[in-house]
């Protein structure tokens, strides 16, 4: 005799073949809150924010000043714990790392770039040096030809014995990328690299990190107001009041050009953010009636008739 | 990363760090040394100017019987031997026996009478004792006639066949005792021998003070009979041959074995060890000779554990100072570390977030501190050893926790700053509230050292074990000072706020409002520069304190401009002569002597001078005599007394005659005599003529300028040299002695070193703080505010931390003599007398402290200049990165 099955076991029968929220996922941030505390004040910077980023992305993560970007980008490179939440980069549990394992992360997993050319190289030590300290700091045997490698890839092969001083801002920048590169990581990670430079360099040093994606397979997120850099990756994530508002993915058309597509981002409890033009417009506040139809979910202000 | 590159691109604040490491471990080792040498001098100074009959070991005895009687230097010389082999280790090794040592043994008799002279008559009131010295050929020299020679038989009118032996004498007693060669003399009246005298002899080193065992065979000393008839005494010197005549049982012959110790073997550190050998050798030398009534004896354990009291109250405040320094030095240390390690932090932050561990970042930050901080301590340990002075453990001690301190500070520093994830913190949000935690905390601890310092008060530092607790007072008072300061700094600023608040200008009210809102500023700074200025004002309190009592006690010891006292009678002629000396302008002759006070024997002091004359010469001087007491009748006799016997309507005084006299009045000070007299009477100078005796004038009170202690004496002109002292040689005479000369330089070194300090902590503050306060200005300067104004804004913002640190730093080191003055005892440098009051001598610390601030401000100012020539972009770029 066959046992009917419980409530319980069938939702897990349903569930059990589909796969866990990014679970293949290299970079995932779910639910992920950073509040900063002092004594009777709190500031909250990330406010549940979701985000899946594949192995090989290059995505570039844009909002407005005071939006979070920058603090998750602290949050993945270990340089900063979130509150509550998952973060996971390469595997790595970034709330539950021990000192240990941080340091570990740091060296092996990401690498980091700073908008302030000068706060990413030591200015008394040479290009070369600057790329082969992390290699050092890694008890790596300090490989000069691989950093002369790196220095050539990124196309700054010139600047291997300047000192920062003498180097532009662009090669400062392209420089700190192969220092960034220098173990190898999994992620590199960038706070505005191009917010100090103009134009012209700035699109080199767009196209280093660029060419370190594409030839070293690194996952490339870049924090950035740039619209250069912005409309050029394949993925754009906006930012604000710290969740995950809108991503816009771009393609190839088929007469060369590129298609860029906007989407609001559906968290995973069924959250939805409006963009505030669209409230604004339709003066939406506070509620909204709902309807869904057959392919799409339709949104109304409050007090208006059906069609 | 490579330390040298680092210190080579920081050269600036590694600079700094290093003078300040060498500075300190060269004062730290420096001062010690200098101090114990001080100590060392003081104990050998003492020593040297004690009798050698109270430093020296003694071995005497006095033969009982004829067995008794050592005849043959033999026997001396075994029982020499004996006396030498009982001496601990430790104690011989401050002994000495070598050639040219005051080791000897000698045989002597006392009090023995000429009972009369071979073909005249004698002079009465003459002894002539005889005494043998068993290295008389070393010591003396016979100027005339021919040395003491064997004994032989005699006889002389009333003694048939007695003894006879040979004698030499001095060229002042043959003199003064009309008692030339071929004189001979019958001496005891019974068992009697002859002596002939031979020859006139002078000691080969009368300074050597090999003579103070045998002083009473080169001066003849003059004793005042009750009568009022001098007696004359003299030893001469016989030979060995005379060993078996000296004895005789009317005669008192006692034999003495010297061991003589040498003061530059003693020392202020074994002289606690010493004390124990030495009463180790007393019992061991009374055991051996208990038999044959050997007694050994020394002042040297008095006179040591005398100098180990007062040397523990000398220490307190040398320790103290020292402490002081030593705090302040490690502080500013500290904050130069601080400064090594803020402009290191960049490095540092990249090396974390590119990989680097907390241990290679600590072993970075720790190499490049090590790279300065040892080739500093080591120079400055080495260059310690150029001051003079032994090494005691506190020289090794000193720089090795200047350098460690330094070492671990840094490793603290990094690692604290380094050890959690970079951006746990956020800039933009507010500050912390103190924590009820902290606040109690503080609180806490100026409760305790306000119960400190009345403990302090009340029980004082120099009791035989040192309280540490005690010890930590001043250290508990400087914080708490310095804790109050940071907490209340910000209230008086408020108000100076608001005050500037309607002022059209912008300047004055921004400077104030930066200074009075900012976060509560730094607490190193205050707590270096704080316990600098507190401490060397301390110091400088505490000099002026000294000199005052210094010359105080010069005054009171002489009592006058000079003063002559005489153990013979200064006669009128003689006062004559003084008065003419050029210079002098009066001169009080008085009678000083002891006297019988009342009826039951007490002996107390009588002063017979005449007040009137004495205060009028006193008159301009810090000294003060009381009003001279009036008498009712010309025959009574008025006096003052000290304030014990007051209660006596009259008082019997027996001075030359007895005599009656009225207290009229309390004398409870008076020059010469001391500040707490007691069975004191002070009479007026005709008092001993008014009953019928006559006045001996032993003393003169001087007034004058421009005199010499040695000219006056030269003109008295007195068969026996008196004491002659100006205020002037006094006080030399105090300064000169090696711990007040120390201790005065000590206060120097400290002044100096913690103003020099207190400076640098300035000057490294405005440096720690450059960048910060440079991306203030330039916000206030995109706002549109001139360079000239910005740079009166550095300064208004650091000038009321400098000026209200200098005022709590001058209050608590113009409190803190007061506050400690009871618990430190600074007699032994101010030449015995307490020193009780701290003249609150504002100048000299004021002076301090303003300098101080004025240089510190100056410093703001220099400092806000050369910051301000940088462009307006470049101190953006520096403020944010």
């Amino acid at each position: 005799m066959t046992e009917t099955p419980t409530l319980s076991e069938l939702e897990a029968q349903a569930v059990r073949g589909r796969p866990a929220f990014g679970e293949t996922a290299h970079i995932l941030c779910d639910n992920l809150v950073r509040i900063f505390k002092t004594e009777g004040v709190e500031v909250v910077a990330l406010q549940g924010l979701d985000l899946l980023i594949e192995k090989g992305e290059l995505i570039a993560i844009v909002g407005a000043s005071g939006s979070g970007k920058s603090t998750l980008l602290n949050v993945l490179s270990g340089l900063d714990v979130p509150t509550a939440g998952l973060a996971r980069v390469a595997g790595t549990d970034l709330l539950s790392m021990t000192a240990k394992d941080r340091l570990r992360y740091r060296r092996e997993t990401v690498g980091f770039i700073w908008q302030q050319t000068a706060r990413n190289l030591l200015p008394y030590l040479t290009g070369r040096e600057n790329v082969v300290l992390p290699m050092r700091l890694a008890g790596n045997r300090a490989q000069k030809s691989r950093a002369g490698e790196l220095l050539d890839l990124l196309g700054v092969g010139d600047c291997a014995d300047r000192r920062p001083g003498e180097m532009s801002g662009g090669e400062q920048q392209r420089v700190a990328i192969a220092v960034a590169l220098a173990n190898s990581p999994e992620v590199i990670l960038a706070d505005e690299p191009t917010g100090e430079l103009d134009s012209d360099t700035s699109e080199q040093v767009f196209a280093a990190l660029r060419s370190a994606n594409r030839a070293l397979g690194v996952t490339a997120v870049i924090v950035t107001h740039d619209d250069l850099v912005s409309e050029q990756v394949d993925r754009t994530v906006g930012i604000r009041d710290g969740r995950t508002s809108s991503e816009t993915l771009r393609r190839a058309s088929e007469d060369g050009g590129t298609i860029a597509e906007e989407y609001a981002v559906l968290d995973r409890v069924g959250r939805l953010q409006l963009p505030r033009d669209f409230t604004s417009a339709l003066n939406m506040e506070r509620r909204v009636r709902l309807e869904l139809e057959r392919d799409h979910i339709g949104v109304w202000p409050e007090g208006s008739e059906d069609e | 990363m490579n330390a040298v590159l680092l210190a080579r691109v920081h050269r600036a604040p590694v600079a700094v760090l290093a003078i300040l490491v060498l500075s300190a471990s060269l004062l730290i080792a420096g001062l010690p040394r200098m101090m114990q040498a001080a100590y060392d001098d003081a104990l050998g100074h003492l020593l040297d100017q004690t009798s050698a009959t109270q430093t020296d070991l003694l071995i005497g005895r006095s033969p009982a019987t004829t067995l008794d009687v050592l005849t043959e230097p033999a026997q001396f010389a075994t029982a020499n031997q004996t006396w030498w082999r009982l001496l601990p280790p430790e104690l011989r090794a401050v002994t000495d026996q070598g050639p040219g040592s005051r080791a000897h043994y000698n045989a002597k008799t006392a009090g023995t009478p000429v009972a009369g002279l071979l073909g005249r008559r004698a002079m009465s009131g003459q002894f002539v004792n005889l005494g043998w010295l068993s290295d008389a050929d070393r010591r003396v020299r016979f100027v005339r006639g021919t040395p003491p020679g064997p004994a032989g038989r005699i006889s002389v009118p009333d003694h048939p066949d007695i003894p006879r032996l040979d004698i030499a004498l001095v060229e002042q007693a043959s003199k003064r005792m009309n008692l030339p060669i071929g004189t001979v003399l019958v001496l005891g009246h019974s068992n009697p021998v002859a002596a002939r005298v031979t020859a006139i002899f002078e000691p080969l080193d009368a300074t050597d003070r090999y003579w103070h065992h045998n002083e009473d065979m080169l001066n003849v000393s003059v004793r005042v009979k009750p009568s009022g008839d001098d007696e004359t005494h003299i030893t001469s010197l016989t030979s060995a041959d005379s060993l078996l005549s000296l004895a005789g049982g009317a005669r008192l012959l006692t034999y003495q074995w010297v061991i003589p110790v040498r003061s530059s073997a003693v020392n202020a550190r074994n002289a606690d060890s010493l004390i124990g050998s030495v009463a180790r050798y007393i019992d061991r030398a009374r055991i051996e000779g208990s038999v044959a009534g050997y007694a050994p004896q020394t002042g040297l354990t008095t006179l040591l554990s005398g100098f180990l009291d007062r040397l523990r109250a000398a220490e307190t405040l040398l320790v103290l100072l020292f402490g002081g320094l030593l705090a302040v030095s490690l502080g500013v240390i500290a904050l130069a570390v601080q400064l090594v390690g803020e402009r290191t932090h960049h490095a540092l932050s990249l090396m974390r977030a590119r990989g680097g561990s907390l241990g290679q970042l600590v072993g970075t930050g720790v190499g490049l501190v090590a790279l300065v901080t040892v080739p500093a301590v080591l120079l400055g340990y080495g260059a310690a050893f150029l001051v003079p002075g032994p090494v005691t453990p506190i020289v090794h001690v000193g720089p090795l926790v200047i350098g460690l301190t330094a070492i671990v500070f840094c490793a603290a520093q990094v690692a604290a700053s380094h050890r959690r994830p970079l951006r746990d913190r956020r800039d933009d949000m507010i500050a912390r509230r103190p924590s009820i935690r902290r606040l109690t905390l503080e609180v806490i601890v100026v409760v305790v050292a306000l119960v400190g310092a009345y403990l302090l008060r009340n029980r004082g530092l120099t009791t035989s074990e040192p309280d540490p607790f005690l010890m930590m007072v001043p250290v508990a008072l400087t914080v708490a000072a310095a804790l109050i300061t940071v907490r209340c700094y910000p209230y008086p600023l408020r108000l100076i706020v608001a005050l500037v608040t309607r002022r059209r200008t912008a300047v004055p009210f921004l400077g104030f409002a930066l200074a009075a809102r900012a976060r509560a500023f730094s607490a190193l700074p205050v707590l270096i520069l704080l316990p600098a200025l507190a401490v060397s004002v301390f110091a400088a309190v505490i000099s002026s304190g000294l000199n005052a009592t210094q010359s105080d006690v010069a005054w009171q010891r002489t009592g006058a401009d000079a003063r002559i006292e005489s153990t013979v009678e200064i006669s009128p002629e003689a006062i004559e002569r003084v008065r003419r000396v050029p210079g002098v302008t009066a001169v009080v002759p008085a009678s000083k002597s002891p006297v019988q006070v009342g009826r039951g024997g007490t002996v107390g002091t009588g002063l017979a001078v005449d007040l009137a004359a004495y205060r009028a010469i006193l008159a301009g001087t810090p000294l003060s005599v009381p009003e001279p007491p009036t008498s009712a009748t010309a025959s009574e006799v008025p006096a003052l007394v000290s304030p014990e016997l007051i209660g006596n309507a009259t008082l019997l005084v027996g001075w030359q005659k007895q005599m009656t006299v009225v207290p009229k009045g309390i004398v409870a000070a008076m020059p010469v005599l001391g500040r707490e007299l007691r069975n004191v009477v002070v009479v007026p100078f005709d008092a001993n003529e008014r009953v019928g005796a006559r006045t001996t004038v032993n003393t003169l009170f001087i007034k004058g300028t421009g005199l010499d202690g040695r000219r006056l004496s030269e003109a008295a002109a007195l068969a026996v040299t008196p004491v002659s002292v100006t205020v002037e040689e006094e006080l030399d005479r105090i300064t000169a002695t090696p711990l007040a000369g120390t201790v005065q330089w000590t206060l120097l070194v400290v002044t100096a070193a913690l103003t020099a300090y207190a400076l640098l902590a300035v000057l490294i503050m405005l440096v720690i703080g450059a960048a910060e306060r440079g991306t203030a200005l330039s916000f206030l300067r995109t706002l549109g505010m001139p360079e000239r104004q910005a740079r009166g804004l550095t300064v208004l913002e650091i000038a009321p931390m400098i000026v209200l640190t200098t005022l709590a730093g001058l209050l608590l080191g113009l409190v803190l003599p007061v506050a400690l003055g009871p618990g430190i005892d600074l007699s032994v440098y101010a030449g015995d007398l307490p020193v009780k009051d701290y003249p609150i001598d504002l100048i000299t610390p004021a002076l301090l402290a303003g300098g101080v601030a004025v240089v510190a401000v100056l410093g703001a100012f220099a400092h806000a200049a050369v910051s301000h020539r940088r462009a307006l972009g470049s101190v953006l770029r520096v403020g944010e990165s």
